[in-house]
């Protein structure tokens, strides 16, 4: 049940993400709000539940995101576990260590796809090194929204009966 | 085999969510992307989302000047001040429409200009730009009014995108600026040929197979050639800026910058109708200004 509720809310996500973008600043720069259901997975959810539910999240990505389909698949169940490995090492706690993990977590998806991307698409297709500034500062202003996403994650959990910040075995 | 299957079973399942969709990447990454009926099902959920959430913006945004307007009111020495925050907060919305009127002017003027083509108008309700996907926006119109893959998209100053999927009610323009969209161009000045192709973010395009010997200056306007069986010819597409002319090699290199601005892009007409062949007068467009 987990996973088909956390796609449906990365589908509700998403769509507000697109609706935000175009009435600030039209595309200008991006945001990548599901990011925050990968870290809040990550915190909370055990590996295989965990590992599925980042899986139904990156398909919900490819599919809103056009481009072919696996990428962002394959780097959201990446970005889960790449998480996981970061809590066994460092202890992250509160509202300013799930920004800086969703920031980080934006970051290495966009930056991963463009280098897979480069590895895989055609020579006239491959996207440049210069969206690094670009996908910077959506990284950071995904960061910034991140606290809220974890009030209403949270809050969603309650709802639920899970139990928030607590890492699973 | 399955003592182990069965002991590492969670990791295993793990690595195949990992490494399945990667190998799926892989394997049709030079294939242009295609949605099946589950992903346009997804797609058309998404889609009264982002109109809804568009209408709540904007409402949330008006009471929130409303609010302003009004603590500002009470400020002040009564009536007065409070039939000047009226007066502003009118005279902000009349020129918001007069910007629409003027923007929906200019896309009749297009649809006059060749009236043998059928245009379906649309509005951008999203926006989906993300450098790890295409370069898309979503419009409120999709295969029910009879929106198509690979239609063009234009505004009343010239070439946005064309359309890349369509749903029920919505669909998702490919912007010009996407790395993937590749439009066969000309030169208006010269009739040289060349393509603009996208490099992924708002700003400058690159200019494509602009053969060397070619006469091409900087601020040459490049309108669509009509040869890529996709947009008609004569829609204005972008400048040349930062040509350079190597010494060896046998294209220029140059830059272009677009004439539609995707950013500021709002009202649209998608092309529906086949007579994509007939030249579009260029008074019809007016080039540099955005809807």
């Amino acid at each position: 049940v987990r996973p088909l509720l956390l796609s449906l809310v990365a589908l509700l996500l998403t769509g507000l993400q697109a609706a935000l973008l175009h009435q600030a600043g039209g595309g200008a720069f991006t945001l990548f709000l599901p990011v925050a259901l990968l870290v809040h997975l990550a915190i909370t959810a055990d590996l295989v539940d965990g590992a599925v539910a980042a899986a139904a999240i990156g398909y919900v990505l490819d599919v809103s995101s056009g481009g072919t389909k696996g990428l962002l698949t394959s780097l959201a169940v990446a970005a889960f576990l790449g998480i996981r490995v970061i809590r066994i090492g460092v202890e992250v706690q509160g509202w300013a260590g799930f920004a800086a993990l969703c920031g980080l977590s934006a970051f290495g998806l966009s930056a991963g796809a463009v280098a897979l991307t480069r590895l895989a698409a055609p020579l006239e297709v491959r996207p440049s090194w210069e969206l690094l500034p670009r996908i910077a500062l959506g990284a950071l202003l995904t960061m910034l929204v991140a606290p809220l996403l974890r009030l209403g994650l949270r809050r969603l959990d309650g709802i639920f009966g899970e139990r928030p910040s607590e890492l699973r075995p | 085999v399955l003592s182990l299957l069965r002991r590492y079973r969670e990791l295993i399942l793990v690595a195949v969510l990992l490494l399945f969709p990667l190998a799926v990447f892989f394997a049709n990454a030079k294939k242009p992307s295609q949605h099946s009926r589950v992903d346009r099902a997804v797609l058309t959920l998404t889609a009264p989302l982002e109109k809804g959430v568009g209408v709540v913006v904007v409402g949330v945004l008006e009471a929130v000047d409303g609010y302003v307007a009004l603590r500002g009111a009470h400020r002040r020495a009564a009536a007065v001040g409070k039939e000047n925050q009226a007066l502003q907060l009118e005279l902000q919305l009349l020129r918001h429409e007069a910007a629409e009127n003027d923007r929906l002017r200019r896309l009749l003027a297009v649809a006059e200009a060749a009236p043998a083509r059928s245009y379906t108008g649309a509005r951008v309700i999203g926006v989906r730009a993300e450098p790890s996907g295409l370069q898309l926006v979503t419009l409120d119109k999709g295969s029910d009014d009879g929106l198509s893959r690979g239609m063009p998209v234009i505004t009343g100053d010239g070439v946005l995108g064309r359309v890349h999927s369509t749903a029920g009610g919505s669909s998702d323009v490919l912007l010009a600026i996407d790395r993937n969209s590749s439009i066969a161009v000309r030169v208006e000045r010269t009739r040289a040929r060349a393509n603009v192709r996208g490099l992924g973010h708002p700003g400058l395009a690159r200019l494509d197979h602009a053969v060397r010997s070619e006469d091409v200056i900087e601020g040459d306007l490049l309108v669509t050639s009509g040869t890529d069986a996709i947009f008609p010819a004569g829609l204005p597409v972008g400048r040349v800026t930062r040509l350079q002319r190597a010494a060896h090699g046998l294209f220029l290199e140059g830059s272009v910058i677009l004439i539609v601005d995707p950013t500021r892009a709002e009202e649209v007409l998608v092309i529906t109708s086949g007579a994509r062949d007939r030249e579009l007068p260029s008074s019809a467009l007016a080039p540099g200004r955005t809807p």
